[in-house]
């Protein structure tokens, strides 16, 4: 799509009904909320950002809280675009946090102003060395529960985005919601600093499931605010528009 | 009319229409045989298509053992089935590359998604997409939103230049489905007993 004067210059996600819904994609070095209940896709459409970026030779970053990243692996969807030398050649890196937590000495369940910092540093030194252009950390709800209060979760997320922002990097931040949730993030803290939120959920249609998607919000670009319905294949995230004819739950 | 220049018929007049056009297809149930025929073996296939195949009627296995009991090749079709689901008919081990199920016939959406999926992993250069019908479809879902699901079906079919052809029963159809394919379609053709 071409860009207007003017505009933001984006990172193409590669899911083309997402970029479609973004008029061309996330503006580049946008911090995202990709928040949703259990089982409504939010891992995999972040790993799809990542595989479509290291394919088209930006180096992706996956850092894994809540899943040993070995695993995660064994369960990914057979992309058909998912070449396993996208991982050897270092362009898609998997690290998962609590190793790095780790040896940063971080054993504490709480973590402090000084460890946020410290995290923060950690995180922007290593995507600085990689050269990260496309960034996933899968989820931030469970660094939450290692941060407690709204003041250090806002703290963090900020200086994290504001630290991954200044290596040009896209970032997706993925949000766990209970099924059901008024709000876009467990802490209520997260969805207000995020420069977009991109909503994924399981909607009950007539006892019919479906996995719906809907940009809430996104700096720096217009985009549709509709509800889309999404299905998780090997070709990646299909997206059609919800049909308002049965919207009647 | 014979069987066998009905489904030549048909065959004809489809190979008229160009790349992404959508056509209503009202056939009466005797001529369900003819039909296949005209569209899968002696369209479809002849020109080296790929065929999506959207059953909301009948099982794709039932499709599948007519057509292959009318000797058509059905290396080219892909089958999305509506159906199978609900009745608690399918196996995984009756799946394969070429057969996609959709939960349920109300699951319009899926169906496009799925539609969608099938046409993204073919390398044809011409594509073909069958609605099996629209009468099995209302019988799920009300007109509006089978009005909109066509709507937004054939405009992206369109978008791909591929064909699509939407079935009728004639003896099922009300004025106010015929309507909501009419819309949507470039062209109508009939098979019933007496013409094409």
């Amino acid at each position: 799509m071409p860009q207007r004067t003017g505009e933001r210059e984006r990172c193409v996600t590669g899911i083309d009904g997402l970029d479609t819904i973004l008029y061309g994609g996330i503006p580049r070095a946008n911090t995202i909320l990709l928040t949703g209940s259990c089982g409504t896709g939010k891992t995999s459409l972040a790993l799809e950002f990542l595989i479509h970026g290291a394919v088209k030779g930006e180096s992706s970053l996956f850092i894994s809280v809540t899943e040993n990243s070995e695993k995660l692996l064994a369960n990914i969807i057979p992309y058909l675009f998912f070449d396993k030398s996208l991982i050897k050649s270092g362009r898609l890196v998997f690290i998962d946090l609590p190793v790095m937590y780790e040896r940063l000495g971080m054993t504490k369940a709480e973590l402090d102003m000084e460890e946020i910092d410290l995290l923060v540093a950690a995180i922007a030194s290593l995507a600085k060395e990689l050269g990260t252009r496309r960034l996933v950390v899968d989820s931030i709800t469970s660094v939450c529960y290692k941060l407690r209060t709204s003041e250090k979760i806002r703290d963090f997320i900020l200086k994290l985005s504001k630290a991954l922002s200044d290596l040009d990097c896209t970032s997706i931040l993925v949000s766990e919601v209970a099924a059901g949730a008024t709000s876009y993030s467990m802490f209520g803290v997260e969805e207000a600093i995020s420069d977009g939120i991109v909503l994924m959920a399981n909607m009950e249609r007539r006892g019919d499931l479906l996995r719906t998607l809907q940009v809430i919000k996104m700096r720096g670009t217009m985009h549709s605010r509709a509800k889309y319905v999404l299905d998780l294949t090997p070709v990646g995230v299909l997206l059609v528009p919800l049909l308002k004819g049965g919207s009647i739950v | 009319m014979t069987d066998v220049k009905m489904a030549q018929n048909l065959a004809d007049q489809l190979g008229e229409i160009s790349p992404s056009s959508a056509v209503s297809l009202q056939m009466s149930v005797d001529n369900y045989l003819e039909v296949l025929r005209g569209m899968i073996d002696l369209f479809a296939n002849r020109r080296g298509m790929d065929t999506v195949y959207v059953t909301a009627t009948i099982s794709f296995e039932a499709i599948k053992r007519i057509l292959q009991a009318l000797d058509i090749d059905t290396s080219k079709i892909y089958f999305v089935d509506c159906i199978s689901h609900i009745m608690m008919g399918a196996s995984a081990s009756q799946l394969d590359e070429h057969t996609t199920l959709v939960e349920s016939p109300t699951m319009l959406e899926n169906l496009m998604l799925k539609v969608e999926y099938l046409l993204r992993r073919s390398q044809a250069k011409e594509k073909l997409v069958i609605i099996d019908s629209i009468n099995s479809l209302a019988i799920h879902n009300n007109n509006w939103i089978l009005s909109e699901f066509l709507h937004i079906l054939v405009s992206g079919l369109r978008a791909k230049e591929a064909y699509s052809i939407i079935l009728s029963v004639e003896e099922h159809s009300t004025p106010e489905l015929n309507n909501i394919v009419n819309l949507v379609c470039d062209q109508g053709l009939r098979a019933s007993g007496k013409e094409v």
